[in-house]
């Protein structure tokens, strides 16, 4: 359940900080593809992706395939689901309740605001 | 005892803060964090209710709290004390699970007020870094916000292939 060192998945936390390795992940969810696939999508160059790619492999998060032309890259669900258990925990226990506050707050608001109308029409 | 325990371990290391700035005055959040009748709106993640909200809403007053997952079975309930109150300003309490031995952390919830939009800061202080880590985990933050519902559908997405 717990990670038993935190040094790889504080390697997949900076890879997942950022929106482009991100969105390189989301495409791969789908299925593997090759570094022109991913490419072709952006508005990055090949050299940027590659790089990209690397921090994702070095987390493991993704994997290249053997294919000596294409190396298809590859998701891997391991340390993904590390990562999500973490989030799991006391994080997303206060992300989800404070989400729902935000809701609740603006509902009190909207009351107090209604009851304000009604007083000064009085 | 856990006190002793913690009392080697830096406090940095066993604590947690989380912030959210909300587009509403301090006294109306600070009410929602008082009142059952409020508490059960909002408190806990999605799909896990509060199904028992026991609030003795006063210093040296205790609460107590159970959610219901999706599964319909009620989790182990846990509570403490409210440790001191200061209305619209900020709530310190204790909390730890109703098991034999269950560690108990210090959370203190602080309303920053500013031009009408207040800022929540939860400070959550664990009793042992073994504690801190069983709930949070051994990861720290690092720019994790931004990429949690990116994250949720990356994963989402490959569950549906491991059932396909």
């Amino acid at each position: 359940m717990i990670p038993a060192a935190a040094e790889p998945l504080d390697l997949v936390f900076a890879a997942l900080a950022d929106p482009t390795r991100r969105a390189i992940l989301a495409r791969l969810a789908v299925g593997e593809a090759t570094v022109n696939d991913l490419v072709a999508p952006s508005d990055l160059s090949q050299p940027t992706i590659s790089k990209h790619l690397k921090v994702l492999e070095r987390a493991g998060l993704v994997s290249r395939g053997r294919d000596a032309q294409f190396r298809p890259v590859r998701l891997e669900a391991a340390p993904l689901a590390g990562a999500a258990q973490w989030l799991g925990d006391y994080h997303r226990f206060w992300a989800e309740s404070l989400d729902q506050l935000d809701t609740y707050v603006k509902e009190l608001k909207r009351k107090e605001a209604r009851h304000a109308g009604k007083r000064r029409r009085k | 005892m856990p006190a002793n325990a913690a009392a080697s371990e830096s406090i940095a290391d066993r604590e947690v803060v989380i912030t959210r700035t909300y587009d509403a005055p301090a006294r109306l959040l600070f009410e929602a964090w008082s009142k059952p009748e409020h508490l059960m709106k909002w408190f806990g993640p999605v799909g896990w209710p509060l199904t028992l909200c026991e609030v003795d809403f006063r210093k040296g007053g205790r609460f107590r709290f159970a959610m219901t997952g999706p599964d319909g079975r009620q989790n182990t309930p846990f509570g403490g004390e409210y440790l001191e109150i200061v209305p619209n300003r900020w709530i310190v309490y204790d909390n730890g699970f109703e098991t034999p031995g269950a560690e108990k952390m210090i959370v203190t919830v602080t309303y920053d007020e500013k031009g009408g939009s207040t800022t929540l800061t939860i400070h959550t202080l664990f009793a042992s870094v073994a504690m801190r880590n069983e709930h949070v985990g051994g990861g720290f933050e690092q720019g994790v916000g931004s990429g949690l519902d990116q994250l949720a559908g990356v994963v989402a997405g490959m569950r549906a292939r491991e059932r396909s």
